[in-house]
């Protein structure tokens, strides 16, 4: 009855969760500089969501260290569908400097469907916010397509 | 003949105006506005004001996860119970000279209506089986304990100033209280009863988990505590019980402090000659508009300036500060001030 009224809700309440995979810090102190008042994502209805359980993106930062990944993989497992799952900065994407470390297992695409990538070392908040709208707009697609499971 | 008008008549008051429908749109409205508010006090754009709506709808859609752990039945049912408690006590809270049931709930009912949504979230947050819930829900028995004293005390002092004047010695009925209120003034404007007030404004925040006293639901720091484990369908139910509970905290704090109100209004409509249904319409307009304010100045103002306050931070403050305040008041109220 409320299908068209909850797809269209998907849209506009994104809630994230950050998962930090080894990342030096410097994207997540820009992700949090995209959620405060001088960006404030908060106003197209993006927040931060504590828990796994309540998130709709899931931002994931570095380029995915051994002792990080059976943790990133168990934290994305527990988001429930519909579900979009980004990378922020090059580390996750392609591994960047650390590209080639025994220590470094990335890129996350080889384990999990990445939906939106942001590149830059690190991006900038303006990009940040524009691949967190495609993210929505993929979960919108998700949520059309599959409904809800 | 007489009992299906009135069966129905009490299936409107249940489903539409005290009850679901308006719940409904006035909680997730009221919480909506304290966000926005909250925003503009930290000079942010903020979420639109409907962003609750949103946030309701989206959860719907979203799948529901129960962990292994989990205790099923208790898991799923404890949020429905929490959410229909707290509509009930929405029935039972007088809209100025308007109730709903009349004579059926008195002010010790609504307080044991209270506690029933917080231990919903208690038990639901046992049955999930997560250490994060653990913690959080441990956090919540301290904040009930702590609230629900100067909150009793509260009550006593009105129910002892509404007693006095009516010659019963404590006057337990909140349809008195606000029938006394209606003819003889607000009993904010008494000497005896600003310090309740003041201790009432600020068990609302508590009550409600708002900023300083959200020890139990740090999200930044026990991952949401008692609803680390919730996702979807019951996830919606607590943000709308939730958003409920700030509704009615204040309507009580209407109720309770700034029944005389709806005197006046009647009076300036009375003359005006407007239609009852109309009139009826004014006020619930106005009841928003004062619990609007209400959670302006204890629910977001205290928000945009405070930090979080540790459990035994916030325990410590309730029971000497606020309840310092509840007790003057019951004092003075005693030597009938």
């Amino acid at each position: 009855m409320f299908d068209k009224l909850i797809t269209e809700s998907m849209g506009k309440s994104p809630w994230l969760f950050h998962i930090n995979a080894g990342s030096c810090n410097g994207c997540d102190i820009e992700l949090v500089a995209v959620l405060t008042p001088r960006y404030d994502a908060e106003r197209l209805g993006y927040k931060l969501a504590g828990s796994p359980r309540q998130a709709d993106i899931v931002v994931v930062t570095g380029p995915v260290t051994k002792q990080s990944l059976p943790r990133v993989l168990r934290a994305i497992s527990q988001v429930p569908e519909p579900r979009c799952i980004v990378t922020m900065g090059s580390c996750p994407q392609s591994g960047n400097v650390f590209r080639g470390s025994y220590s470094v297992c990335g890129p996350l695409s080889k384990y999990v469907h990445v939906d939106v990538d942001v590149a830059g070392c690190t991006p900038k908040p303006e990009a940040v916010i524009e691949g967190l709208a495609t993210a929505t707009k993929i979960l919108m697609e998700k949520r059309q397509k599959g409904g809800q499971k | 003949m007489s009992i299906i008008v009135d069966g129905l008549k009490y299936l409107a008051y249940i489903l539409i105006f005290p009850g679901f429908l308006f719940c409904f749109l006035s909680g997730l409205l009221l919480c909506g506005i304290d966000r926005k508010l909250v925003a503009r006090m930290q000079k942010r754009v903020g979420p639109p004001i409907l962003q609750p709506f949103y946030d309701f709808f989206k959860l719907l859609g979203k799948e529901t996860i129960v962990p292994v752990t989990a205790n099923k039945t208790v898991f799923l049912i404890a949020p429905l119970v929490g959410l229909a408690a707290q509509v009930v006590l929405q029935l039972f809270i007088p809209v100025f000279s308007f109730n709903a049931f009349h004579g059926v709930a008195d002010v010790i009912v609504i307080l044991y209506l209270l506690l029933i949504p917080a231990l919903s979230v208690i038990m639901g947050a046992a049955a999930s089986g997560s250490p994060y819930s653990g913690v959080g829900l441990s956090r919540e028995m301290v904040t009930i304990l702590a609230v629900e004293l100067p909150l009793v005390l509260v009550l006593l002092s009105v129910a002892k100033v509404v007693g006095n004047a009516i010659g019963t010695g404590l006057c337990f009925s909140l349809t008195d209280i606000v029938n006394y209120q209606l003819s003889h003034g607000s009993l904010i404007t008494k000497l005896s009863m600003i310090p309740a007030a003041i201790a009432m404004l600020l068990i609302i925040p508590g009550e409600t988990g708002g900023h300083p006293f959200d020890a139990a639901e740090a999200e930044t720091e026990i991952c949401e505590g008692m609803l680390a484990e919730y996702s979807g369908k019951p996830l919606a139910a607590y943000k709308l019980s939730h958003a409920v509970k700030l509704l009615t905290m204040t309507t009580l704090f209407v109720a309770l402090f700034l029944g005389g109100i709806g005197g006046g209004i009647e009076q300036a409509l009375m003359t005006s000659a407007i239609g009852g249904a109309f009139c009826f319409l004014i006020e619930i307009v106005i009841l928003f508009l004062l619990c609007t304010v209400l959670v302006a100045l204890c629910c977001s103002f205290v928000h945009a300036v405070t930090a979080r306050l540790r459990i035994e931070q916030l325990f410590k403050y309730y029971w000497t500060v606020v309840t310092g305040l509840a007790v003057i008041s019951l004092v003075m109220a005693w030597f009938g001030l």
